[in-house]
């Protein structure tokens, strides 16, 4: 290995830190900040108290219906994601003809902006009019009804992500060597052998970066359910980003509303620790 | 053994039918309610419009500011992805290939900023952005994409770098190229998939963001797609066939560029094969 | 100049702003002389996106500038959607704005904005004198603790639609109760049994409050009452109970529970409900060509009326307070409350406009509109009315999906109020 100054290593990763350092610190610091404080605009309270609303946040039992929620949300879509995605890719790895025009089609609803495919489904949702209720031709009440709802909004966002997990696992598949393939094949390995011991350990390191990725969205799910359900019917598709906007900005309660922001973000933190515990086990090729 | 194979194509054109499919149908049934008059958005069937209609697009091009807020897009998304793509090709070289001390940790750091839950953040980067005076501005918009986007960058150039089998680094700088020289013309080609890939992910990702926007952007000066569409339902009605034209149209420019960008991707494969 | 100027901490802006209405009182008219010599004055006005032809508008700021010399009016408007515009509004003025000086606010916003000192009272623009051509109800919303901080714009209320040659059919007279309007119902379904009934707005959100208080006060109850939370009364759960009974009976589909104004709207639009409960804007809609209900709607009130609208207020941070409180006048006189009424169909919150002749003539507007606007009820005139629109959305939103019985539903919000008032409350 060839040895590098320390300020070379420095002046690569600094202005990319600076950034992210700058835009993001502030922000960081104001929400903590207003987290441990009780501020009420409309009731003129403005105070600290310390960690009161994060006790409050156990005995709230809104937040924990939420917490459930964005639970199952993300790990039923994640899951799904993470599947679909790497079979799409392998699937799509084998077309040889007019790839650049399929690649463009399954990209095409991560393309869309959220807002937008969120309202689109909610169109196609609809129980009168929607036109899955018309292919399926059954009256499904798909947004209104407790049962349905959630599960709604997981097939619009494995809709709407499943692409974003192809292209990066379509991108780490071009990274094996085609001649990986052609010893194990040699070896006698059939297809399912070949990608249990070959692609899917290749891959693994960038599944798992996208699981992080996917993870990290999904616990803070906010457009999918807020535009198609609000919440409801009841609260049952009440996500904690939801929750937090509600609280943030329709209701005004200021140091409430950021605690269960970063309530979020700690779930995160959490799940991101963990993930990064599986990626240090994997194989590394360094 | 032609029969086994037989079925094994059968099933993945079907698997191929099917996923093309899913990914599409949505958008085509968009596509069929853009030429929809108003009355036959809510009666189904008939399935196709019955008459066809233009209206819709009518209406949307008629917009005056339509070129305008793409040209705004394009700039925010296009800057965005040129700096977040440098700026973390850059970070993530130092993390993988150099093996700056710390890199763990620096690489937790950057994950652990793109945890925050957006709309926990809206509130004090519209200070930030007051402060800087850059209120209302492209420049604004450019600066928080690609900061939310560098994340997303750094992890996966980094992951696509340590990939890259070490010799080949070392042997550019042995034939005498600096660490940049290096930089640019080995580590860089070789990683095309992963810096395309990423390209395309941040694109789309400045292309659409709306929460930040709407909130920065005040005048039509430098309003984005996402924010022009929520501009187009009235007090209480929602004219749905124009908001269906409206982000057909507005979302052809990213379907030409990810075609685009597909092309490179297959590029990036051959370069690849030089590992082998 | 024009740039805002971008100070840094709130404080400084408040100060700031002090200062400059404490120097502005003094010289106000010296110093309009000044600017219209020297510079323009910019003021800035932010609204929800107006639908339609944006010359009329533009018409209306060019006839307030040829009176005002010296200003020039900026018009920026949002999306129409009246969260995000919440959002745009609490993120900006808390922030401490002053790019925008006059705001069109909802009905629901304006004590809550008040309260939080975002918004200038306006008591000279609603003197005893100016107050009698506006309907009672948009008065009351914009009152609070004893002073106005907005002048009504444009009103709205919910009212009922109604299918005239289905009413023919069973020969009856548009519904006045809730108990007439079930009956009916219910004869044009056994006649038509492909059709849905009635159908309004269930999904959990703001427009399901105000359909239920159309329920609650329709059969005499309340949700406060002198302060107190009567809620949880037996008249309310019959109320809530008549909303669920709806979908129980098979005369509203389940999907109502999804419904918002417009998927109610296009249901009845297409021909396939009796009656439907929405606001005035869809009856333009239902009498446009291709429609299947056209001249074949009949337009009464409601049991109760729920008050919408907006109303224009004074930005607290406004550097130009004089100019902006001008500009309101202008924009809420009878004059411009015709033309935005003829323009872009928004119902004048004046009553004497309704006696225009160019407005009685207008097929537009529902005859009898002026009766329901004067007779419909603003919803709990609070500072937190939103934290208890919240609570009321979700419990309301079980009982009408079936969740919950009605009573323990209102049980439930009602201690959730109580709990709002008690402890959070200014009492």
């Amino acid at each position: 290995m060839i040895a590098v100054r320390r300020r070379t290593q420095v002046a690569f990763v600094a202005p990319a830190l600076i950034l992210l350092s700058g835009v993001t610190v502030y922000p960081l610091l104001h929400v903590v900040w207003l987290s441990l404080r009780r501020r009420l605009l409309i009731f003129d309270i403005d105070r600290f108290v310390g960690l009161s609303n994060y006790r409050r946040l156990l005995g709230d039992d809104r937040f924990l219906s939420a917490l459930a929620n964005t639970a199952y949300f993300c790990g039923v879509s994640v899951a799904l994601e993470l599947v679909l995605g790497v079979s799409v890719a392998l699937v799509l790895n084998r077309v040889r003809r007019a790839r650049g025009v399929v690649m463009a089609i399954v990209l095409l609803p991560w393309a869309i902006p959220t807002v937008v495919s969120a309202k689109m489904w909610a169109w196609m949702f609809s129980a009168d009019y929607g036109v899955l209720n018309y292919l399926l031709g059954r009256p499904v009440n798909w947004l209104g009804s407790p049962f349905w709802a959630l599960n709604a909004a997981i097939l619009m966002d494995v809709w709407k992500t499943t692409p974003f997990v192809v292209l990066l696992v379509m991108a780490a598949l071009k990274e094996i060597p085609e001649d990986l393939y052609r010893a194990v094949r040699v070896d006698g390995a059939g297809r399912i052998g070949t990608f249990w011991y070959v692609t899917l350990p290749l891959v693994a390191p960038m599944l798992v970066i996208v699981a992080v990725f996917r993870t990290l969205d999904a616990v803070r799910v906010f457009d999918a359910v807020f535009v198609l359900t609000g919440g409801g019917p009841a609260g049952t598709t009440e996500t904690l980003s939801v929750y937090a906007y509600e609280l943030l900005f329709q209701t005004l309660q200021f140091g409430y509303g950021s605690t269960v922001a970063l309530s979020v973000f700690l779930i995160a933190l959490l799940l991101t620790g963990g993930y990064l515990l599986v990626l240090r086990r994997l194989p590394s090729r360094l | 053994m032609t029969l086994h194979e037989g079925g094994l194509w059968g099933l993945r054109v079907s698997a191929l039918v099917l996923v093309v499919g899913f990914a599409i149908g949505p958008i085509a049934w968009q596509l069929i309610t853009s030429f929809k008059t108003d009355a036959a958005l809510v009666r189904l069937p008939p399935f196709w419009p019955e008459p066809w209609t233009t209206a819709n697009y009518e209406a949307v091009v008629q917009e005056p500011s339509l070129l305008r807020v793409l040209m705004n897009t394009l700039i925010v998304a296009g800057c965005s992805t040129a700096c977040s793509l440098v700026l973390g090709a850059c970070a993530a070289f130092s993390l993988s290939v150099l093996r700056i001390r710390g890199a763990q940790w620096i690489l937790a750091g950057v994950l652990a900023v793109s945890m925050f839950p957006p709309i926990a953040t809206v509130s004090p980067l519209y200070l930030v952005v007051r402060f800087l005076g850059l209120r209302d501005s492209l420049l604004a918009l450019i600066l928080l994409d690609s900061t939310f986007a560098l994340p997303l960058g750094i992890w996966v150039m980094a992951n696509f770098f340590r990939n890259l089998p070490p010799e080949v680094y070392a042997a550019a700088r042995v034939d005498g190229c600096s660490v940049s020289g290096a930089f640019v013309r080995v580590v860089l080609p070789l990683s095309a998939p992963g810096l395309f890939a990423t390209a395309i992910l941040v694109f789309i990702f400045a292309w659409n963001e709306f929460l930040l926007a709407l909130t920065i952007t005040v005048t039509t000066a430098s309003r984005t797609v996402p924010v022009a569409i929520a501009m187009f339902p009235g007090l209480h009605e929602i004219p749905w066939g124009e908001i269906a034209a409206a982000s057909i149209v507005m979302t052809t420019p990213i379907v030409v560029l990810v075609f685009f960008f597909q092309r490179r991707i297959i590029e990036g494969l051959t370069m690849g094969s030089v590992k082998g | 100049m024009q740039r805002p100027f971008h100070m840094t901490l709130h404080s400084a802006l408040v100060v700031s702003a002090v200062t400059w209405v404490a120097a502005n009182v003094g010289g106000c008219t010296h110093r309009g002389e000044d600017e219209a010599q020297t510079a323009r004055v910019r003021l800035v006005f932010k609204h929800g996106k107006i639908a339609g032809r944006p010359d009329a508008l533009r018409g209306l700021l060019d006839r307030f500038e040829a009176s005002t010399p010296g200003v020039e009016v900026v018009e920026t408007s949002l999306p129409s959607d009246s969260d995000e515009q919440h959002r745009f509004y609490v993120i900006n003025l808390e922030g401490g704005a002053s790019e925008f000086d006059v705001m069109a606010l909802d009905v629901i916003w304006i004590s809550e904005f008040a309260r939080a000192g975002w918004i200038r009272p306006l008591d000279a623009l609603l003197s005893e004198d100016a107050r009698s051509d506006f309907f009672p109800g948009t008065l009351d919303a914009v009152t609070f603790e004893g002073r106005a901080y907005a002048v009504p714009w444009f009103a709205d209320a919910g009212v009922l639609y109604a299918r005239r040659d289905l009413l023919a059919e069973i020969g009856a007279e548009p519904p006045r109760t809730w108990a007439e309007l079930r009956n009916a119902a219910r004869r044009i379904r056994d006649l038509h049994p492909e059709l849905h009934g009635f159908v309004w707005q269930g999904k959990q959100y703001e427009g399901l409050v105000c359909n239920a208080l159309e329920y609650i006060w329709g059969s005499g109850g309340d949700v406060i009452d002198e302060g107190r939370v009567v809620l949880d009364s037996s008249t309310n759960e019959i109320a809530l109970q008549t909303m669920r009974g709806w979908i129980e009976e098979g005369l509203t589909p389940p999907s109502v529970t999804t419904m918002t104004e417009e998927p109610a709207r296009h249901v009845f639009q297409a021909g396939r409900a009796a009656f439907m409960r929405n606001w005035p804007y869809a009856y333009t809609l239902l009498q446009q060509e291709g429609s299947a209900v056209r001249d074949k709607v009949v337009v009464t009130r409601l049991p109760a009326a729920t008050l919408g609208g907006w109303h224009l207020a004074v930005n607290a941070d406004t550097r130009h307070p004089e100019l902006a409180e001008r500009f309101v006048r202008f924009m809420t006189s009878a004059e411009a409350a015709k033309t935005l009424a003829l323009s872009f169909g928004y119902q004048p919150a004046r009553r004497s406009v309704y006696d225009d002749a160019e407005i009685r003539a207008n097929s537009a507007f529902i005859p009898g509109l002026p009766d329901i606007l004067g007779a419909a009820r603003p919803r709990p005139v609070t500072p937190y009315y939103l934290m208890m629109s919240k609570i009321l959305q979700l419990e309301f939103s079980a009982a009408v999906s079936g969740l919950r019985p009605p009573k323990v539903a209102l049980a439930r919000a009602a201690e959730a109020l109580r709990h709002l008032m008690g402890e959070e409350g200014p009492r």
